[in-house]
């Protein structure tokens, strides 16, 4: 087995309670890397294995026993030097929210700390018939009972079992509050704050009950060609210190400094997409957060960027000791898309979110759709038991947080997210979501571009599968006008290829303001000892991104699920620099399955043979 | 030429190191003398900060837009006029 890789993977059963060590496979990584890539390739081998077996997609329950779960690093992960490599990917045969493929990726230290505690990869099988969590110490993995830890919240999790399994690099990810009561967008939380957020992968590790991963270690990453790594790594992290985005922008800011360029461009929602332009977007600013209540920042392991944010609000309704973030998106979700405008209020939403362990977007997202319908008069007043959903109510913002998180009262239709909420009251046209996942804060009426990313993103509405706002409205590598759909298709296909490399190498997207795939192919020969050019490394991505489609094919997803909400290809934008613009997505659309050699949706055989992709 | 009254919005670094949000200007509509005249306010320095002397065009990694639209994608001839709103943003990223 190739350097860069632990050569071990632990794969754990937790209906019979076996803990099983596989050696990583050799042939997998080169063709599919490792993180996103790996898992993308094994959760295939289930659905194969399942169907043979005659249990069809369609009968795959995602809180059920037969879902799986992976969590996975890359050959870059934990690596001293690799640029901002303190990140792991994870995924899901299905996710609850979209009963399609489950995937999310988070930084903080559990990535990197997984691979010093001997390990590529955990897979983790059936369900567990009492709470446990897995400790994996040194190469060694065992399950242990999570009885006290069941119904305790992210922060006391974390807390508690890094003290009890103690030792060099100890790291928790666990799920809140939120998984354990299956709300559809619990996300799994590590460090504290740093979440793999969407597709609700937390109800999935709750439905299993399992708590917590726990992962502790002091084993080093080994490296083909140390001599020759250590001089492409100072030339790469030269170029992101010198560079004005990685190397000021970012530290100095974080990603909320986005609001206002957003705002101004006429695409940040406000009020559940009604409009692109938010009168109060200062408010919420990155600029006002860093007046106000920032008194920190925080990196990732092994990250020179550091856009983490530390903040506090030490007096009012919405105190917080100590919290992180929030980041553009939970701002753009928890505050402008429900018209909340008081920056103190967004801050503990998100607080909130990581603590009982909440997806901040798509509950921001459902929100912000409940509260439209409710003002539309689609809700009775008592299913509603008092909470005035009004947009703008930040008491309200905050409370259906936590009601979420237990289900309680209007929580239990909140906790199905904003799709099936919309369509229990009959409007389904007023979730803002694509495939069931909702999109984040930026409306493609104003930046076409994300649009097709939206629409064709393999696990629905996300911006960093295919992230075209960098060219259309950061002008990065070169500046691209964000009104016109001619030309865009090329630039979603190959960010969505590029981010599948980042996802399986497994590091941070943000370097890609610096890097370029050629860099990253440097970077990856020196480490695993493989000539990888760039265009190799394009070549896996675009393997990825095609093995993902074929999932999402299994699942009946197509054509015409590459939509986009009603709002966005029919109501034109009210206002600002886009009015009177909608998507055109169609036209985009077409480009875009011709790049990619897929008819409706569906990837050809030709083309999955060019690729190299075994079905 | 006639004189037109701009307002300008700063943001991120340059809106620390100025210490403004926003301000009036008054220029003759072309962009050039636009910047010229907020330097006049803002400190000369302001000017290099945004302005490229040797290409004769904004810095390359300044974003500049006019009335929410980035000047880079605008096709017909800049011309600043009475009431445009100039959003001027330091290089920035997020996501
Ligand atoms: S840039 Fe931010 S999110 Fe990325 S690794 Fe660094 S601190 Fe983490």
């Amino acid at each position: 087995m190739s350097n860069g890789y632990m050569r071990k993977i632990l794969r754990v059963d937790l209906s019979v309670g076996t803990l099983n060590i596989e050696p990583t496979s050799e042939d997998i990584a080169k063709k599919y890397l490792g993180g996103k890539g790996y898992a993308v390739y094994l959760l295939y081998q289930y659905l194969k294995e399942y169907e043979s077996k005659g249990i069809s997609p369609a009968d795959i329950n995602p809180l059920g026993s037969e879902n799986v779960l992976i969590f996975a690093n890359g050959p870059g992960t934990g690596v001293p030097g690799f640029p901002s490599s303190g990140r792991y990917h994870v995924m899901a045969l299905k996710s609850p929210l979209t009963g399609s493929i489950g995937s999310a990726n988070s930084g903080g230290e559990w990535g990197p700390f997984l691979k010093f505690s001997g390990f590529d990869a955990v897979i983790v099988e059936g369900v567990s018939k009492k709470p446990v969590y897995i400790a994996i110490v040194n190469g060694e993995a065992e399950l242990r009972n999570a009885s006290d830890l069941w119904g305790k919240n992210v922060f006391d999790t974390c807390r508690i079992l890094k003290k009890k399994v103690g030792g060099e690099n100890t790291s928790v990810a666990c799920e809140g509050p939120a998984g354990e009561n299956s709300a559809h967008m619990a996300c799994i939380v590590n460090d504290e704050h740093r979440a793999a957020g969407r597709t609700g992968l937390g109800a999935v590790m709750g439905s299993k009950k399992l708590k917590a991963i726990v992962v502790s270690g002091s084993g080093k990453v080994p490296l083909a060609k140390p001599d020759k790594f250590k001089e492409i790594s100072k030339r790469c992290l030269d170029a992101m210190r010198k560079n004005a985005v990685t190397g000021e922008g970012l530290p100095t800011y974080g990603t909320s400094i986005l609001i206002n360029i957003i705002n101004t461009a006429g695409g940040l929602p406000y009020k559940n997409w009604q409009t692109g332009v938010n009168p109060n977007a200062e408010k919420i600013s990155g600029e006002t957060l860093a007046e106000t209540y920032l008194t920190n920042r925080r990196a990732c392991w092994g990250c020179t960027i550091g856009c983490g944010r530390v903040t506090s609000v030490k007096s009012g309704s919405f105190q917080v000791l100590s919290s992180e973030g929030p980041e553009y998106e939970s701002v753009g979700a928890l505050g402008s898309s429900t018209g909340v405008k008081e920056l103190d209020a967004v801050v503990k939403a998100n607080h909130y979110c990581d603590e009982l362990g909440l997806d901040s977007i798509t509950m921001g997202s459902t929100i912000a759709a409940a509260m439209e319908l409710n003002e539309r008069g689609y809700i009775p007043k008592e299913d509603l038991q008092g909470l005035d959903l009004k947009f703008g109510n930040a008491a309200a913002l905050v409370e259906c947080i936590w009601r979420t998180a237990y289900k309680a009262g209007f929580g239990k239709y909140l906790a199905l997210g904003s799709k099936k909420l919309c369509e229990i009251y009959g409007h389904p046209e007023l979730s803002m979501s694509v495939k069931g996942l909702e999109m984040p804060a930026y409306d493609p009426r104003a930046i076409k571009g994300i649009g097709l990313n939206y629409a064709t993103a393999n696990r629905g509405g996300c911006h960093v599968t295919g992230y075209t706002v960098v060219p259309e409205i950061l002008g990065i590598p070169e500046k691209i006008d964000p009104l016109k759909p001619e030309g865009k298709a090329k630039w979603v296909k190959i960010f969505q290829d590029f981010t599948c490399v980042v996802n399986s190498t497994v590091n941070c997207l943000f370097t890609t303001f610096a890097l370029s795939a050629k860099d990253y192919a440097e970077l990856l020969s020196a480490v695993t000892g493989w000539n990888l050019t760039e265009n190799d490394i394009l070549r896996i991505g675009e393997r990825i991104y095609n093995l993902e489609r074929v999932i999402l094919n299994k699942y009946g997803f197509d054509g015409k699920d590459d939509t986009l909400p009603r709002r966005l290809l029919k109501e034109a934008m009210p206002e600002g620099p886009a009015k009177g613009h909608i998507v055109e997505l169609e036209k985009m659309k077409d480009e875009y399955y011709r790049l990619r050699g897929w008819i409706n949706g569906v990837p050809t055989l030709e083309k999955l043979k060019e690729l190299e992709i075994e079905i | 030429m006639a004189i037109v009254s701009a307002r300008i919005m700063l943001f991120a670094t340059l809106r620390k190191k100025y210490g403004v949000k926003d301000l009036n200007v008054e220029c003759d509509g072309t962009l050039f003398d636009l910047i010229e005249k907020a330097s006049k306010i803002l400190g000369e320095s302001f000017f290099d900060d945004v302005y490229d002397k040797k290409q004769g065009k904004v810095r390359e990694n300044i974003i500049f837009m006019i009335n929410g639209r980035n000047i880079k994608d605008l096709e017909e001839k800049i011309e600043i006029k009475d009431k445009d709103v100039i959003a001027i943003f330091p290089p920035i990223a997020g996501g």
